[in-house]
């Protein structure tokens, strides 16, 4: 696991007797994109809470550009460059669509540099663009679709400039024709060194834009694999539509 | 009459700039603090306390900041462990056991007797010496605002605005939001302070009943009613009570009703003002402005 900017080795959560997350391990390197799949109650998302410091582990080490970020709090650990977005993303009622971005940018600044006055910049502007938000920059940010709220926490995040970015179900509730917008930005940003962690069920999505697929089941890891690969993985497909009772036929 | 006139007048802009100091607090922030008033009162006390030792009357208003960035630190504190709910029902307390503490120490605050005998603010200046206090109550008001505005329209305004309304997604972009209580916190009690140095010599008494927790809650109904979170609308609200509790005095007059009327009367305005705004106008006569940011 030399070399990958994000490392986990034997990461374990349960809740009670329940574990969710079973000592597994997998790296991220930088200008990878890598897709954490599995079924409903899998572990994803907990990994990624686990991840981004939402969630202590119970074991386990995680590190981020060789730094140990294992049950370091998430505002602290977006210090080291991981950025995360939200499964449902909840956005402020009294914040402009154009102000929340620009919050994405001063999440680590000093307070001297946080007090001097401030520029909506051409960054901003393109990031708006990029996802089609112009027309909609001086609404509230929570008079937006769902499927917008998605896309301007991923603006926001981006707008932080993370080395990892983390993505929670990025797709649910976008447009296609935003989706595959969506695609080319993020490859744009891979390009420029940053890595992408996305937690996703739309396998469409996955195959066009991660390299690489970790799936987890009932908290263990059962695939690390590139995306055309997973539906020849038996235990894949196993995890996904039941097992197999006869050849030729499966459970559902 | 006109002197009475100068009199409301200062006294609410002395409550206006309390009135800024809690919309920083509540308005922008969310931090729902229900014991501004024991903020205040480190800025009377630091008053007293400098007249009572014999110190020049000006090193009141660093003790009384000093003692106020103290217990804002104290709350914010309390903040990192407590809901907003709690840390509401939290605040309340404290300044309740600092009154009744003040209410019953006798070597440094005088007890419930208070202190008397502050010296007045340009006592020298007979007969325009209420103009001369009025006019520098203004410009405290005023320079108040003017630094509350360019806070929160700077992206500290808008770590706090974020924290207010979504703190998950504040700390997933990076915030400490424990740091920005602490700066609010701090800023806010050195302005509520600042108010209650100024009152002290302007009432030349400083006693523990000008600490009652109703005092908390007609600053809240100034902010509530003027504006959460519009700094002009909290000042106009602290204007309108001053000047409705002000009055009242003469309607009792006008339509010849007992005594009695002129106590029930003003708990009638703050708390019948408070509950029809909450209900009826819940974000006040000038509502907050969405994205008022400097950023354009």
């Amino acid at each position: 696991m030399a070399g990958k900017l994000l490392e986990l080795k034997d990461v374990s959560k349960a809740f009670g007797a329940h574990k969710v997350l079973d000592r597994i391990s997998f790296g991220v390197s930088a200008g990878e994109i890598v897709g954490l799949l599995g079924p409903n109650g899998s572990g994803k998302s907990t990994a990624l809470n686990v991840i981004s410091g939402f969630l202590p582990s119970d074991g386990g080490e995680i590190r981020l550009q060789g730094d140990n970020i294992t049950n370091v709090s998430a505002q602290r650990i977006t210090g080291h460059g991981l950025v995360r977005t939200f499964q449902l993303p909840s956005m402020p009622h009294r914040m402009t669509v154009r102000e929340v971005l620009q919050a994405g940018a001063s999440g680590n600044a000093s307070l001297a540099s946080m007090l001097k006055p401030f520029r909506f910049d051409d960054e901003l502007d393109e990031l708006l663009e990029s996802f089609r938000l112009t027309h909609v920059a001086d609404l509230p940010a929570s008079a937006l679709s769902g499927g917008q709220k998605k896309l301007l926490s991923v603006a926001t995040a981006l707008r932080s400039k993370p080395k990892l970015l983390c993505l929670d179900e990025p797709t649910a509730g976008v447009h296609p024709n935003l989706r595959s917008d969506m695609v080319t930005i993020l490859k744009r940003y891979r390009d420029k060194g940053v890595a992408i962690l996305v937690v996703e069920h739309d396998m469409l999505f996955i195959r066009e834009l991660c390299s690489r697929c970790v799936v987890l089941d009932r908290g263990e890891i059962i695939a690390d694999c590139a995306p055309r690969e997973l539906e020849d993985n038996a235990r894949v497909v196993e995890a996904y539509l039941g097992k197999a009772v006869e050849k030729g036929k499966v459970a559902l | 009459m006109f002197d009475f006139f100068i009199h409301v007048a200062s006294i609410a802009c002395l409550y206006g700039v309390l009135a800024l100091s809690l919309n920083l607090q509540a308005g922008f922030t969310g931090l729902v603090n229900f014991g501004l008033i024991a903020l205040f009162g480190c800025g009377t006390y630091g008053a007293a306390l400098a007249s009572g030792m014999g110190w020049h009357p000006l090193l009141g208003l660093p003790a009384g900041i000093a003692m106020a960035a103290l217990l804002g630190l104290f709350y914010a504190r309390l903040g990192r462990k407590l809901s907003s709910d709690y840390w509401g029902i939290a605040t309340l307390s404290i300044a309740e056991i600092i009154r009744i503490s003040v209410t019953n120490e006798q070597a440094l605050t005088g007890g419930a007797q208070g202190i008397s005998g502050l010296p007045l603010l340009f006592a020298g200046l007979k007969p325009y010496d209420g103009v001369a206090r009025l006019a520098l109550y203004a410009a405290v008001l005023a320079l108040v605002w003017l630094f509350c505005q360019r806070l929160v329209k700077s992206a500290f305004g808008l770590s706090m605005k974020l924290m207010r309304e979504e703190p998950q997604l504040a700390r997933s972009l990076g915030y400490d939001l424990d740091r920005i209580r602490r700066v609010v916190m701090l800023v806010s009690a050195a302005i509520a302070a600042f108010a209650g140095f100024l009152y002290a010599h302007y009432l030349t008494f400083v006693g523990p009943d000008q600490l009652v927790s109703p005092e908390t809650f007609l600053i809240w109904s100034m902010v509530i009613i003027g504006g959460i979170a519009n700094n002009r609308g909290v000042i106009a609200g602290a204007f309108l009570m001053q000047f409705a509790m002000a009055y009242v005095p003469f309607v009792k007059d006008a339509l010849d009703l007992p005594t009695d009327f002129v106590a029930a009367a003003r708990l009638i305005i703050v708390g019948g003002g408070l509950l029809a705004f909450l209900l009826w106008r819940p974000k006040g006569l000038f509502p907050e402005k969405v994205g008022g940011s400097n950023g354009r």
